[in-house]
């Protein structure tokens, strides 16, 4: 049963030259239960995604979707209000640099406080300070920080980057969301910490059922536990497939080119080129039409102009008109 | 905190005896008789020039003469005025007091009103009551302040006679003056007219608390509303909004707090262009305060009594300004971590 279901994202905004799409026609679902991985580079369109189905929206962009559900609300029907209302109950986002996602004048233990609900708190008001202050505590024991006297006394700016990521972690999960949006969480940390907010959220993901929408840039840092993967390209889905399919056998030109250059481990002689995707991610004003990564594409012919459809084989989704194996019983 | 609080209370004092350097070297620069400049006593006193020759040190060196000088400062003997024989000090403190009450309601007036409209128009960036304050509060801005108290009192106290022309009470109240702020002073006074000087003294009083106020009111209007546009816009507020909080919440939990972090690192110089202003509002107003005294004594070339008031105001500023300081270090404790490293 898929909990988030997006048909045909786009969002739009104006320029000097009309409209630009900054994410094409974006598909994507999440089931209950699964750590989806989204994979692109930078400027591909993937934070705006996160922040298109938290409602975080700047007016000045035109959001457009055939449908962007969450579980059995249409978001796009609600108005702002009820739609916070909802996704700030059901989701979560963490984020790439996190303490510039705390408020710097209040201390830690107050903020998280404040994301926990307090529906359930019974008795006066010391005794409801004291269980929420508890429950605070427990929230920090559970993301891995044992010394929480000191850290709900600090001060974000306080606190090391792989703390305060933990802290946002432990705000996300407050109130038990069912999805947890994850953009680049681990993108400023060492590969020990990296290590141990994966293993966290592998860990929330397997005792509480909850979603994980992961946002990451590399193909080779992915979380092992992640069952399926998007490909994203300059606002295009590129390919979906299970981690499986698409490090072993990808369809997509694209998947391919990340694929071998994220495998640091082969064998390659002295002085050879390290395979890498010719040219550079077009600037948003000039993105080609079609296929965006046509003018990449080493294997690029006249049918790219047109954008290819998103084709499925067993679960396998992929936008190509020329995939790198034929295949021929798809829908 | 203590080391950082020590060190401007320290920087503080430095500053402070700077200021009694240049008193003193202003007095040997002066026109006329330093000793005159200094204590007021003129030659032809005779026996009392005599002393104060002695009290000052005059016939030993510089240094000992500032040490005297410095002395009698400190123990509030600031010399008498030129014109009135009656001692400096004595004056200045309840002229200081006048001038504090106007500078107290005048800041608390401009924050009461200023923070609130500028954080409205914030939240209304763009819309027509934004344009509105915006418009009103940089046209109220660019008027002298001059101009405008007499323009004030041509239309309320001469025109509409809502406000009497000026002073600080209506002269048949007898009412003692002890700290010079005539509100304080009516409080507690036994007089039987309590409630009607009350009265009478806030009719006095509220003309030039609002001329005095469009300055800073202004100012504050536009850094509150630029402090808080910054903030709505940081990270935080969008992350606290995607959890769910009310906007209520979200305003008075986190954006006020951190756009307050800007205005306040503000007041201090707030202050100190108030002061300007006030010395030009009291002569206008004919309110007995430092401000007029000052002006008072500079056409009277009254030097005791003009260098007495100018170290007031200047120590009231400073004082202020360390003050402020020592509270937005404590209040917001990043503050304190960029004083060190970080930037």
């Amino acid at each position: 049963m898929n909990v988030l279901d997006i048909r045909n994202l786009t969002i739009e905004i104006d320029s000097d030259n009309g409209p630009i799409r900054l994410v094409d026609g974006l598909s994507l679902q999440i089931a209950e239960g699964e750590i989806h991985t989204l994979v692109g580079e930078s400027g591909s369109g993937k934070s705006l995604l996160a922040k298109a189905i938290l409602g975080f929206i700047n007016p000045r962009w035109r959001v457009t979707a055939d449908r962007l559900w969450w579980r059995h609300y249409d978001l796009l029907a609600l108005t702002a209000e009820q739609r916070r209302s909802i996704t700030g109950r059901d989701m979560a986002m963490i984020f790439q640099n996190p303490s510039s996602y705390l408020d710097p004048n209040s201390s830690i233990g107050e903020q998280l406080q404040e994301c926990i609900p307090t529906d359930d708190l019974k008795g006066f008001y010391f005794r409801r300070r004291a269980e929420l202050k508890t429950r605070a505590e427990r929230l920090l024991h559970r993301v891995g920080i044992k010394d929480h006297d000191t850290v709900m006394r600090a001060y974000p700016f306080e606190l090391s980057d792989g703390v305060a990521q933990k802290v946002s972690i432990a705000m996300a999960i407050a109130h038990n969301p069912k999805l947890l949006i994850a953009d680049e969480p681990t993108n400023a940390m060492e590969p020990q910490t990296r290590g141990q907010i994966y293993r966290l959220l592998s860990k929330l993901n397997a005792s509480q059922g909850m979603s994980v929408l992961m946002i990451t840039q590399d193909l080779s840092a992915i979380m092992p536990e992640s069952k399926r993967i998007s490909m994203v390209y300059c606002g295009q889905l590129m390919e979906v497939g299970t981690p499986q399919q698409l490090l072993e056998q990808p369809l997509h030109p694209y998947t391919e080119a990340m694929r071998s250059m994220s495998l640091t481990n082969h064998q390659t002689a002295a002085k050879t080129r390290l395979p890498t995707l010719t040219g550079s991610i077009p600037t948003m004003a000039n993105l080609p039409i079609g296929c965006r990564l046509g003018p990449r594409c080493q294997y690029a012919r006249r049918a790219c102009i047109e954008t290819p459809r998103l084709r499925k084989q067993k679960q396998h989704q992929f936008a190509c008109h020329y995939p790198l194996i034929e295949v021929n019983n798809y829908d | 905190m203590i080391r950082y609080s020590l060190r401007r209370l320290i920087l503080l004092l430095t500053t402070l005896w700077l200021l009694t350097v240049l008193m003193f070297v202003l007095h040997q620069l002066f026109p006329g008789d330093t000793l005159t400049n200094m204590s007021g006593i003129r030659f032809s006193d005779g026996a009392a020039y005599q002393l104060a020759q002695q009290r000052y040190a005059m016939s030993h060196s510089w240094f000992s003469q500032y040490g005297q000088f410095l002395q009698a400062l400190l123990h509030g003997d600031w010399g008498q005025s030129l014109v009135t024989q009656r001692a400096v000090f004595t004056d200045i403190m309840p002229q200081l007091g006048a001038t504090l009450e106007l500078t107290v309601l005048t800041m608390s007036l401009s924050m009461l009103v200023g923070v609130p409209l500028g954080m409205y128009a914030a939240v209304q960036q763009r819309g027509p009551l934004d344009r509105l304050i915006m418009g009103v509060s940089l046209s109220a801005y660019s008027v002298p302040a001059f101009w405008l108290a007499q323009l004030a009192l041509l239309l309320f106290a001469v025109k509409l006679g809502w406000a009497p022309i000026s002073g600080q009470l209506n002269p048949l109240f007898n009412i003692t003056p002890h700290s010079g702020s005539v509100l304080l002073d009516i409080l507690l006074s036994d007089s039987p007219n309590r409630g009607a000087a009350f009265i009478d003294a806030l009719q006095h009083l509220w003309l030039p608390v609002v001329v005095l106020t469009i300055i800073p009111l202004t100012l504050l209007i536009r850094i509150t509303r630029n402090a808080t546009l910054d903030v709505l816009q940081q990270n935080y507020i969008r992350a606290a909004r995607s959890r769910g909080l009310s906007d209520r919440r979200i305003m008075v939990k986190h954006v006020m707090p951190n756009a307050m972090q800007v205005v306040v690192r503000q007041l201090g110089m707030q202050f100190s262009l108030l002061m300007s202003n006030i010395i030009i509002i009291e002569t206008i107003f004919n309110w007995p305060g430092i401000g007029s005294s000052l002006i008072k004594s500079i056409y009277e070339r009254d030097y005791p009594v003009m260098l007495g008031g100018l170290f007031t105001l200047a120590a009231l500023i400073l004082l202020v300004d360390v003050a402020v300081e020592l509270y937005h270090a404590w209040r917001y404790p990043q503050v304190r971590k960029e004083l060190y490293a970080d930037r």
